[in-house]
C-alpha cells in the first residue's frame, strides 16, 4: 500500500479530480496549502548574494514567497501507483515551474472506519 | 532515500524557520495549517480547556544525508527562548519511495523502488 501526496496548481484541480476518476480513483483527501519549490529561486543569484554582492541581494525581492497550492493525497495498493502518477502528470503538466511535486510514501495499514475492514479491502 | 519532514510549529514561528530553510539551502517547502494538542492535553486556562491549537504544519521532502541539518535548522529556529516551551512543537520523519517533479516529469530516487 502506497500514500501518493500530490502538491498541484489550485486551478488544476478540477482536471486533476477528473483524471483521478477517469483512471479509477474515486477516493482521495484534499486540502489547501502554500508553498514554495527549488524553481522559483536563482541559485546563480543566491550565491551572488551569500558573497556579498548587495546587487543580487536586491534582485532576490520577494525572498522565499509562498505560493497558493493544494494538496492531494491518494493512498492506493502497490500496483495502482504508476497509473495514478501517470495520469497526475498528464494534466497538471505545463512544463513552466510551479507545477508541483508527487510523492510516494509507503503505508503500513488502512482500515475502514464504518466496517473495521483493514488492509486492500479498506481502500477499495 | 530521500525523506519526508512534517514539522508543526507554532504559527508564529513558521515565517523564521522558513527564512531559515531558505538561508540553509532548502527552499523548497510546503505550509499548511492544522490544529492539535500535544501531551499536555491543550491549554487550561481558569474552567477552560482549549485542545485545538492553531499550528502551523511545514513539510518537505530531502534527502536522507541532510535530515540531521535540517531538523537542527527547524529544531534551533522554532524554539521559543533558549530552553524551550510546551506547545514548540513535533518534527515527524518519513521515507519517501520515490518524487516526481510535475513540470519536466523527471523522477527521482527511482533505484530503491526497485530493490
Amino acid at each position: 500500500m502506497k500514500e501518493v501526496i500530490a502538491i498541484v496548481r489550485m486551478n488544476m484541480m478540477n482536471q486533476t479530480k477528473k483524471a483521478l476518476t477517469d483512471a479509477g480513483v474515486d477516493a482521495f483527501f484534499a486540502h489547501e496549502a502554500n508553498g514554495r519549490g527549488v524553481g522559483f529561486v536563482n541559485t546563480q543569484i543566491l550565491a551572488g548574494a551569500e558573497d556579498g554582492y548587495e546587487e543580487a541581494a536586491s534582485l532576490l525581492g520577494e525572498k522565499g514567497k509562498l505560493y497558493p497550492k493544494r494538496v492531494v493525497t491518494i493512498v492506493v495498493e502497490d500496483d495502482f501507483v504508476d497509473t495514478v502518477v501517470d495520469s497526475i502528470i498528464s494534466v497538471n503538466k505545463t512544463g513552466k515551474p510551479g507545477d508541483g511535486k508527487i510523492f510516494i510514501l509507503p503505508i503500513k495499514d488502512a482500515v475502514r472506519v464504518r466496517t473495521g475492514e483493514a488492509g486492500t479491502k479498506s481502500i477499495v | 532515500m530521500m525523506i519526508m519532514i512534517r514539522a508543526i510549529v507554532r504559527p508564529e514561528k513558521a515565517d523564521a524557520v522558513l527564512a531559515a530553510l531558505m538561508d540553509a539551502g532548502f527552499p523548497a517547502v510546503t505550509k499548511y495549517s492544522v490544529a492539535g494538542r500535544g501531551k499536555q492535553r491543550g491549554i487550561k486556562i481558569g474552567e477552560v480547556t482549549y485542545d485545538e491549537i492553531p499550528k502551523t504544519m511545514l513539510m518537505s521532502v530531502i534527502q536522507e544525508e541532510d535530515k540531521d541539518f535540517v531538523i537542527n535548522t527547524i529544531m534551533n529556529t522554532a524554539r521559543s527562548g533558549t530552553k524551550g516551551a510546551f506547545g514548540d512543537g513535533k518534527i515527524f520523519i518519513s521515507d519517501v519511495e520515490c518524487a516526481y517533479t510535475i513540470s519536466s516529469g523527471v523522477k527521482e530516487g527511482a533505484t530503491e523502488v526497485a530493490a
